[in-house]
């Protein structure tokens, strides 16, 4: 099996770092691919499941543009959509009609959604959902998951981290994932002065197994906060239409107040949503919040030409049932070589680990093996599937799997 | 140090001023448990402070009224460096506060001496050419750096520095202990290739500990390039997510564990230079 080199990758990084923060900065930063060396770190091109580098690997990607690719790389509809309305306009004095069109389809799709408002990031509208819900409530206290991403708002982020100064988050309180007794507790001890429990559906944190709700935890959440006047706010960003069309919360059977969306929106196009209730539509008019480019066109339009096909198609069940597939197929695979190769989380994000080793070195070189030899694997954050993973691309991956377990198998013998 | 650091240290000292940190304390931590730690290497690798210790045989207490105590041992051409109590040491040296004791690293004030005033000659002579030497490894100029005897024990002196730093920060820093709050248990460990110096340091049951040396079963690892890699990387002259993504550190295992070491080292400039 070919195994591939990125010496321009490499090359363009040490350019990059002379003018760039970070060479390449956020997320996207290659430092928590382990080693760095094994990755590449910046792409040429892009078609339905495959990314091509500048060194001209070919990769089935499973990251997705850490999300955003849902429906393929460069979808002929939604792509047929934003170049319809970048021929009309994009970024032009006056809100585009596109957005009342979007905003109508997706008050129709999501089920707690009475309203939507549009801006870039995700970062961007879970901030303005706990703006309005302290403006609803007259309450300051933001509750959320220890542990849980919502952006990179200082208040979001880790108390320590450079930028961030403790009043940053001196409203913020934290709960464990899946610990009803301590949200009630938490939430008794604040009585009256929390807004909002932000929480993505399901926990997704990065370099450890994700959870899913324990049986009846969001019911009892749900409970709770309705009996509190506390406003639940879904952060849909990650999972958001990768699970249930019309919002994660129904996957799981609970009823958001404010639920964010952005990745798989658009299918890449710069766009994320925030949709409410009825109720939470004056608070979040007298919230003043806006950009520059929340107004463009083009994303817009190629969101609803993204969600339109997303419906027709059934692209969570799709992603699912692919997901599913695919690992199923990778346990079998690890088994056989006597790894026990852990899946978390649903199986169109999926969280892998191989448990005998727990420090994840061995994990980390496994995943770096497949990344070299065409399966774009990383080994810190869950994964994403997308509608377009066809069952060649699976078997490819398989075999991709299999080879680099022999890999490991041979160097690492029977130490784990 | 550059005009914005400048800034940012005459803003925690007037935090401190107003009673809102622990400044001297982490301080004086610091100075005794992580710099004069570097005793040890010195009188490995420098032949003249070797050949000056060689002959010693007495050891030094260092006593700060609330604050740390640590204790050095000159003993058979060796040096020792530990904390806490040693039993009946030749020379005790008493502080009044951690302040007292950080005014005297920094050259400003002198110590009590309760114990060993036979000593004094030593204290007033000798010694102090053994900290002086320590002081000129501690603070490199760019000129001195391009000596590579002298980059490499610099190196070394940064790693230790870094070590014995990391459980003070953890324990006394009041930024430092919420990031020791959410760092999982295990060892991680630092080492500069190929096998030129290395440091660990375990994080358990709430206990923080370093020591010198590579660690059986680590759960995280930094290992750098080479000395001079190092030693860019340690005096902060490149950032530690260019310097991974490049090659010239790198990193595996638990990562968070050395995100949250990476935000507590950033701490140590603001007490140490």
């Amino acid at each position: 099996m070919k195994i591939f080199n990125y010496k321009k990758s490499h090359a363009l990084f040490k350019k990059a770092a002379e003018i760039i923060p970070c060479g390449i900065y956020g997320h996207y930063n290659p430092s928590p691919l382990v080693p760095a060396a094994a990755y590449p770190f910046y792409t040429a091109s892009a078609k339905g499941s495959h990314f091509r580098d500048i060194d001209g690997n070919e990769f089935i990607d499973y990251m997705c543009g850490y999300g955003p690719m849902v429906t393929g790389y460069g979808n002929p509809k939604v792509e047929a959509a934003a170049a319809k309305q970048s021929k009309m306009g994009n970024c032009v004095t006056g809100a585009p009609a596109v957005m009342v069109e979007l905003a109508e389809y997706m008050t129709d799709l999501i089920s707690c959604a009475d309203w939507a408002f549009f801006a870039k990031n995700g970062g961007d509208v879970t901030n303005y959902a706990v703006m309005i819900a302290r403006a609803a409530t007259g309450r300051n206290k933001i509750l959320m998951v220890s542990g849980g991403y919502h952006g990179v708002s200082p208040w979001m982020q880790g108390e320590g981290h450079h930028g961030v100064i403790s009043e940053d988050k001196k409203n913020v309180i934290t709960v464990n994932w899946n610990d009803t007794a301590g949200f009630e507790k938490t939430v008794s001890e604040n009585r009256g002065e929390i807004a909002c429990f932000i929480s993505t559906p399901y926990h997704h944190p990065t370099f450890c197994d994700n959870e899913y709700p324990a049986g009846g935890y969001w019911q009892q959440i749900e409970a709770v906060c309705r009996k509190e006047g506390i406003v639940i706010i879904t952060d849909d960003i990650r999972a958001g239409f990768r699970l249930d069309l019309r919002g994660s919360n129904e996957y799981f059977g609970y009823k958001s107040d404010l639920i964010c969306f952005c990745k798989a929106i658009a299918n890449g196009h710069p766009i994320s949503a925030l949709a409410g209730k009825k109720e939470l539509m004056n608070a979040a008019s007298k919230v003043f919040y806006t950009g520059s480019y929340w107004f463009s066109a083009v994303p817009m339009a190629a969101a609803l030409a993204n969600l339109k096909e997303m419906k027709k198609i059934n692209a969570p069940a799709i992603m699912l049932e692919q997901g599913k597939k695919l690992l199923d197929g990778m346990v079998s695979i690890a088994s056989s070589y006597g790894y026990d190769l852990k899946v978390t989380g649903a199986p169109s994000m999926p969280y892998l680990r191989i448990t005998n080793d727990p420090s994840l070195m061995l994990h980390q070189e496994w995943c770096a093996e497949c990344t070299k030899r065409g399966a774009y694997f990383t080994s810190h954050h869950n994964w994403f599937i997308s509608a377009v993973h066809t069952d060649k691309d699976l078997k490819k991956t398989w075999n991709i799997v299999d080879d680099a377990f022999k890999v490991i198998k041979k160097k690492f013998g029977n130490e784990f | 140090m550059s005009d914005y650091s400048l800034v940012k240290l005459n803003y925690i000292r007037l935090k401190e001023k107003r009673g809102f940190m622990n400044y001297n304390l982490v301080k004086a931590n610091l100075n005794l448990y992580a710099v004069l730690k570097n005793l040890e290497d010195l009188t490995i690798h420098d032949k003249e402070m070797k050949e000056l210790i060689n002959s010693w045989d007495l050891s030094i207490q260092f006593i700060v009224r609330n604050g740390p105590k640590a204790f050095i041992e000159f003993k058979k051409g060796g040096c020792i460096v530990g904390q806490g109590r040693y039993k009946s040491p030749s020379i005790i040296l008493y502080f009044f506060s951690p302040l007292h004791l950080n005014k005297m690293f920094d050259g400003t004030a002198s110590p009590i001496p309760l114990k060993g005033l036979s000593k004094i000659r030593f204290l007033t002579k000798e010694f102090p050419k053994l900290t002086d030497r320590l002081s000129y490894y501690l603070k490199p100029e760019n000129e001195l750096l391009k000596n590579n005897d002298y980059l490499k024990l610099n190196t070394i002196m940064l790693m230790n520095t870094a070590a014995f730093a990391l459980p003070e920060i953890a324990n006394l820093d009041s930024t430092g202990r919420i990031i020791a709050s959410h760092m999982p248990e295990g060892i991680i460990e630092m080492k500069i290739l190929p096998d030129f110096h290395s440091v660990n340091i375990t994080f358990g049951s709430g206990r923080i500990s370093a020591r010198k040396g590579k660690a059986i079963k680590p759960s995280a690892v930094m290992a750098m390039k080479n000395v001079q890699v190092a030693n860019a990387f340690l005096n902060g002259k490149t950032d530690p997510f260019t310097a991974i993504a490049a090659g010239d550190v790198v990193i595996k295992g638990i990562i968070p564990m050395l995100d949250a070491i990476s935000l507590m080292l950033d701490r140590i400039p603001e007490y140490i230079s």
